[in-house]
């Protein structure tokens, strides 16, 4: 009696599970052929980020390009393969590959990705990064906050709003070299954002209220980029 | 026809899912700092509850009642997957900003809730319109409950710049001002209910007393 009860059960159990694979297996499936009809756009969607964001980096104040367009596309798609590897750390924050640079008359210019941890994962900002060649410095010319997606909503993702992003930048090698920071953590919230800028200080405390984790997590990724670009990639065995 | 039209109303007022069935709290605190966020998780959420509803109450007989909720998980991870992979291609701006609401659908118990008491026991059509209800019930509750707090704490709604500074409270865009404004908006909806009750009951009152005259003029 108890032997066919315990048989019963366990073909039950049989039962149970083969159906429960089955639906799981459809979804796995379902899913498989969505993301192969996706992956290609995908890839695009983030590729055409990549290339409309340096294309913003590397116009000058007036709207005109520092770097044609074409010039911009191909040079990325070019380094298509190199995305994403981490290239230097410095326990701080990360610098990513690859490190595009751009000749022009004046100065040369690098585009450099890095992360650091924000409030809720890695926050991506693109900089660019600009090289007087005539006396050396190396000045930080404009960013772009590229992934803040695990940021709160109204707080750390105000980030994404350009005249947020603005208070970043232009910063000369002056301010790069001590080491830049929110006005909070420099105690110097009563200067205005133009003055903060000469003093390596980025004033976010009043577009910014309450959330200091996400300028931070940008402030200590552009020192990183910074510290890589002098360091590492500019520098050598200097 | 009227039954099936109320299967689409129920939701927004009279059980309504925020302020009436007091579900999806999680989202509904964390997402409701603008207007613009409210609506763009409500429109993701009803896209996904319409979607489960439908699959879950076509497969509802081939479905085993003990393993019921590990299936009808797979189906809503699997829509919000899709949809995730779908908007991360075409639609990548919109993407962007909703980030984080989007995996957060998963554990939407709103949806969860209408699969295991409505779609597992109701037609297709039935539970479609229960879905579509119940998505833009939860979607107005965003809305209302964004703008809300985006007036107060930003002085805008969408963006619309409706008065100055001088009025914000910051509170209103942390967590505190989502508790708030949920407390002060389900009480609202309460005394809505309990006023609509106590209106009813004096009517019917009425209407009994009404008839009790009648009888007793009959009687003489």
């Amino acid at each position: 009696m108890s032997k066919s009860k315990n048989n019963n059960s366990k073909s039950e159990m049989w039962k149970l599970s083969l159906t429960l694979m089955v639906y799981t297996l459809i979804a796995g499936v379902l899913l498989a052929l969505v993301y192969q009809y996706t992956q290609s756009r995908i890839a695009e969607a983030e590729l055409g980020n990549v290339i409309s964001s340096m294309a913003f980096l590397l116009t000058d104040e007036n709207g005109n390009e520092i770097v044609p367009l074409d010039e911009v596309k191909k040079t990325v798609i070019s380094k298509r393969s190199e995305m994403g590897k981490v290239l230097y750390e410095d326990g701080v924050g990360s610098v990513l590959s690859p490190v595009y640079e751009f000749q022009t008359e004046d100065a040369k210019y690098y585009i450099v990705s890095g992360f650091a941890v924000g409030y809720g994962g890695n926050v991506v900002t693109m900089a660019a990064f600009k090289l007087d060649e005539s006396v050396g410095e190396l000045s930080l010319k404009a960013i772009k906050v590229l992934e803040y997606s695990q940021e709160t909503p109204g707080l750390g993702a105000k980030i994404a709003e350009p005249f947020v992003q603005e208070r970043f930048y232009p910063i000369s090698e002056s301010g790069l070299k001590a080491g830049l920071k929110v006005d909070k953590d420099a105690g110097k919230q009563n200067l205005e954002p133009e003055e903060a800028k000469q003093e390596g200080v980025v004033k976010v405390s009043d577009v910014m209220t309450g959330a200091t984790i996400t300028p931070r997590a940008v402030v200590n990724s552009l020192n990183t980029m910074y510290k890589f670009m002098r360091e590492k990639h500019l520098g050598g065995g200097q | 026809m009227s039954s099936k039209l109320s299967e689409f109303t129920k939701g927004i007022i009279k059980d309504n899912p925020t302020y009436v069935q007091v579900l999806g709290m999680c989202p509904t605190l964390a997402t409701t700092t603008s207007a613009k966020n409210g609506l763009g998780m409500g429109l993701a959420a009803t896209a996904v509850l319409v979607m489960s509803n439908v699959v879950i109450s076509a497969i509802r007989k081939t479905v085993p009642e003990k393993i019921r909720i590990p299936i009808f998980i797979t189906v809503i991870a699997t829509f919000v997957t899709i949809v995730d992979l779908l908007m991360h291609a075409f639609t990548y701006d919109l993407w962007k900003t909703l980030g984080l609401f989007i995996p957060l659908i998963v554990v939407n118990c709103i949806i969860m809730g209408r699969a295991e008491a409505y779609a597992s026991k109701h037609g297709v059509v039935d539970s479609l319109l229960d879905g579509l209800g119940m998505g833009v019930g939860f979607t107005l509750s965003l809305v209302l409950l964004g703008s809300i707090r985006e007036l107060f704490g930003n002085g805008t709604i969408f963006d619309i710049t409706i008065w100055g500074k001088a009025f914000n409270m910051f509170v209103m865009i942390l967590p505190p001002g989502a508790y708030l404004t949920l407390g002060l908006l389900a009480a609202l909806f309460a005394a809505i209910s309990i006023n609509k009750e106590e209106r009813a009951k004096k009517v019917a009152q009425a209407q009994q007393a009404q008839q009790t005259q009648q009888k007793a003029g009959e009687v003489k």
